[in-house]
């Protein structure tokens, strides 16, 4: 059943990743979405924080100390070009794998993170795309289970796979689905 | 209280029986209301007739009778029509497989749950109703406490006959061809009680006293620091909150009672409102054991369950989380074995003992590694876990120490963590996830290595025990259900 998409290139693997196991990486093209959205977010904080800039430059504000009025949006613009420089990494480090019993998801650079999810344990199943996705032709699954801790969300698969997986998740779901 | 009573069977309806409340329930609902209006008018008439008394009618100082009987008698009108609608409009119905509630005057509603998804009944008794001799009947769904489903108020016996078959139904219990539909109330067991000194001794020493004696000592400190005795006066309300919040503690728990019958485990408590809580088996995702400081020398535990019906449960009534408010190790042992009949190993008392009280490896207890001290310079030898056959055990903390336990065909889902500084150290964290509730299951701090293992070998085992536990009916007798304790089997026969 995995036929269908071109192997996944290698994951950098975490120290907590079960052995023998090999991920599957979400699509490339959730790079795209997360400049988009984060850079959008960005430009947005940076010019938020340039206006007593701008205030100075055209003389309205000239009581502004001007170090401060050059250190901040400088210092937000740095953040805003850490993160968006983060954004291939983390997206590269998102993951996900098939086993008999349970999905397993895993995500973060520096702060790692394994979850697996027994498909008995499955409530229900979420695929949602907004307006940016559909462009991008993706899809966020979000995994149910009784729990709350339960965070098991996995952002930018493409659509045709979201809904393989849905499938997937759902008919394994019901066949081992064993209460709460 | 406890065992049979008379016409203790029931019949389950056909889908056009219905069933009402009983006729004086909106009263004992909306009583406080109707005091609040004949509080007032009736003052007001008093007023008048005292003041206007003496100086004769029509004289200003009071409105004149005619006009307070009127009033008074319009508001029995729009109240007595509200409650008869509000009375009228509510029915149920219990099925084989459902409960229907109905209700609502102007929006209505219809409620419907599968009774095989019912986790956990309670029979509730406020001061009014037990007046009356009447009971609110309260069930909950697993929806982590969002909703409950309540019949608010049937007579006592009704009641706890609903309960019985509510429960056996979802039980599984075979039914007798002979009588079908007919459910006898399972004789309970007593099992343990806590007298009035534990539970106020509880309430005494708690962290509510902790908060008394700083808020006390900030009050005299600042007496003596203005030299003025008034400052007191500023710190009444918060001993009047304190007060209350003692008083609830102390009737919320007292005559605090726990038995086992047949339908699951059944907590009785409450001074003024009481309660009567049934918890089926296998209904408990979570145990949780905790014990402050203060309450170290006693020897006191608190035991909390998470149980997917309750959530959270901060607002309703707090308590219902608390399996035993607090008792000492061989009441939480007592207890334990009710919830959980198969602890997984040959010395449960001594596995639960060192898993209460740490530290280091005794017992298959396994502590986190020695780096873990930079992070944990106190806890890591107390931070430890140990899995047994049917359950994990996490201990936790020096000083507040807290052992959580988890059925293995309970676990959600898993997941491990690891932040940069436990990437240096060689560490990571495993989480349970259970459903909403007080007990958030979780390992701190432990061996990179030991962590990948218990997350292979936890995944594994959750999933055998789900294989084998796949029946939502405890007692139905097609399940394989190997280990449960014999009276449930002799009920189920």
């Amino acid at each position: 059943m995995p036929s269908q998409s071109k192997p996944a290139p290698p994951v950098r693997p975490f120290a907590i990743d079960p052995d023998g196991l090999t991920f599957r990486r979400v699509s490339e093209k959730l790079m795209t979405l997360r400049f988009i959205e984060r850079g959008l977010t960005g430009l947005l904080l940076v010019a938020i924080v340039a206006v007593p800039l701008v205030l100075r430059l055209i003389g309205v504000w000239s009581g502004y100390p001007s170090w401060l009025a050059w250190a901040l949006p400088a210092a937000v613009l740095a953040i805003v070009l850490w993160v968006l420089a983060l954004v291939p990494r983390q997206v590269r480090a998102i993951g996900y794998a098939e086993r008999n019993d349970d999905l397993l998801i895993r995500h973060g650079i520096m702060f790692h993170r394994v979850m697996v999810v027994p498909y008995g344990r499955m409530q229900y199943v979420d695929v949602t795309m907004g307006p940016l996705e559909r462009m991008l032709g993706l899809s966020s699954l979000h995994l149910h289970t009784a729990s709350p801790g339960t965070n098991a969300i996995l952002f930018g698969l493409p659509a045709a796979e979201a809904s393989r997986l849905r499938e997937q998740l759902s008919a394994r779901g019901e066949a081992k689905l064993a209460g709460l | 209280m406890s065992g049979q009573f008379p016409g203790g069977t029931f019949q389950t309806d056909s889908p056009d029986s219905w069933h009402r409340v009983h006729p004086v329930s909106p009263l004992v609902r909306g009583w406080v209301a109707v005091a609040a209006v004949l509080f007032i008018f009736g003052r007001n008439a008093l007023d008048s007739l005292f003041t206007g008394g003496p100086n004769g009618p029509g004289i200003s100082g009071g409105a004149p009778p005619v006009v307070i009987v009127a009033v008074v008698g319009a508001a029995v009108v729009v109240f007595g029509i509200g409650f008869f609608l509000s009375w009228r409009f509510t029915r149920y119905q219990v099925t084989d497989a459902h409960v229907h509630i109905n209700s609502g005057i102007i929006f209505r509603q219809q409620r419907r749950a599968s009774i095989d998804r019912v986790q956990s009944i309670d029979v509730v008794q406020p001061l009014v109703a037990r007046a009356f001799g009447l009971a609110e009947l309260k069930f909950d769904v697993a929806d982590g406490g969002k909703s409950a489903f309540k019949l608010s108020f049937l007579k006592l016996d009704e009641a706890k006959r609903l309960r019985a078959a509510i429960l056996a139904r979802a039980a599984g219990v075979a039914v007798d061809p002979e009588a079908p539909g007919q459910v006898t109330e399972a004789p309970e067991q007593h099992v343990l009680a806590l007298g009035p000194g534990r539970i106020i001794g509880s309430a005494v020493f708690s962290s509510l006293s902790v908060v008394a004696v700083v808020v006390l000592a900030g009050a005299v400190a600042l007496a003596a620091w203005s030299g003025e005795v008034g400052v007191f006066v500023g710190f009444i309300p918060i001993f009047i909150g304190l007060g209350a919040s003692y008083w609830k503690a102390i009737t919320g728990d007292f005559n605090f009672r726990v038995a086992l019958s047949p339908d699951g485990v059944r907590l009785h408590y409450g001074m003024l409102e009481t309660r009567a809580q049934t918890i089926p088996p296998g209904r408990v995702q979570a145990v949780g054991i905790s014990q402050g400081p203060i309450w170290r020398p006693f020897g006191w535990y608190r035991v909390h369950v998470n149980v997917a019906g309750y959530g959270d449960d901060r607002s309703d009534h707090g308590n219902r989380t608390v399996l035993l408010p607090a008792g000492t190790l061989n009441e939480v042992m007592a207890v334990l074995a009710l919830v959980f009949p198969d602890p997984g190993v040959d010395s449960p008392f001594e596995v639960f003992t060192a898993g209460l009280r740490g530290p280091g490896n005794r017992q298959g207890f396994v502590h986190s590694p020695r780096a873990a001290r930079w992070i944990d310079p106190l806890a890591w030898r107390y931070n430890a876990y140990r899995a047994t056959s049917t359950a994990l055990l996490c201990r936790h903390g020096v000083i507040f120490r807290r052992l959580e336990v988890v059925p293995h065909e309970r676990t959600q889902s898993l997941s491990l963590r690891q932040g940069p500084i436990m990437a240096a150290l060689g560490l990571v964290d495993f989480e349970l996830h259970s459903t909403s509730g007080p007990i958030k299951p979780v390992v701190h701090h432990m061996a990179l290595d030991a962590g990948r293992r218990l997350f292979d070998e936890q995944a594994d085992r959750a999933a055998t025990a789900r294989r084998i536990h796949s029946s939502e009916h405890w007692l139905a007798p097609a399940a394989p259900d190997t280990h449960r304790d014999p009276q449930e089997n002799n009920h189920a026969d």
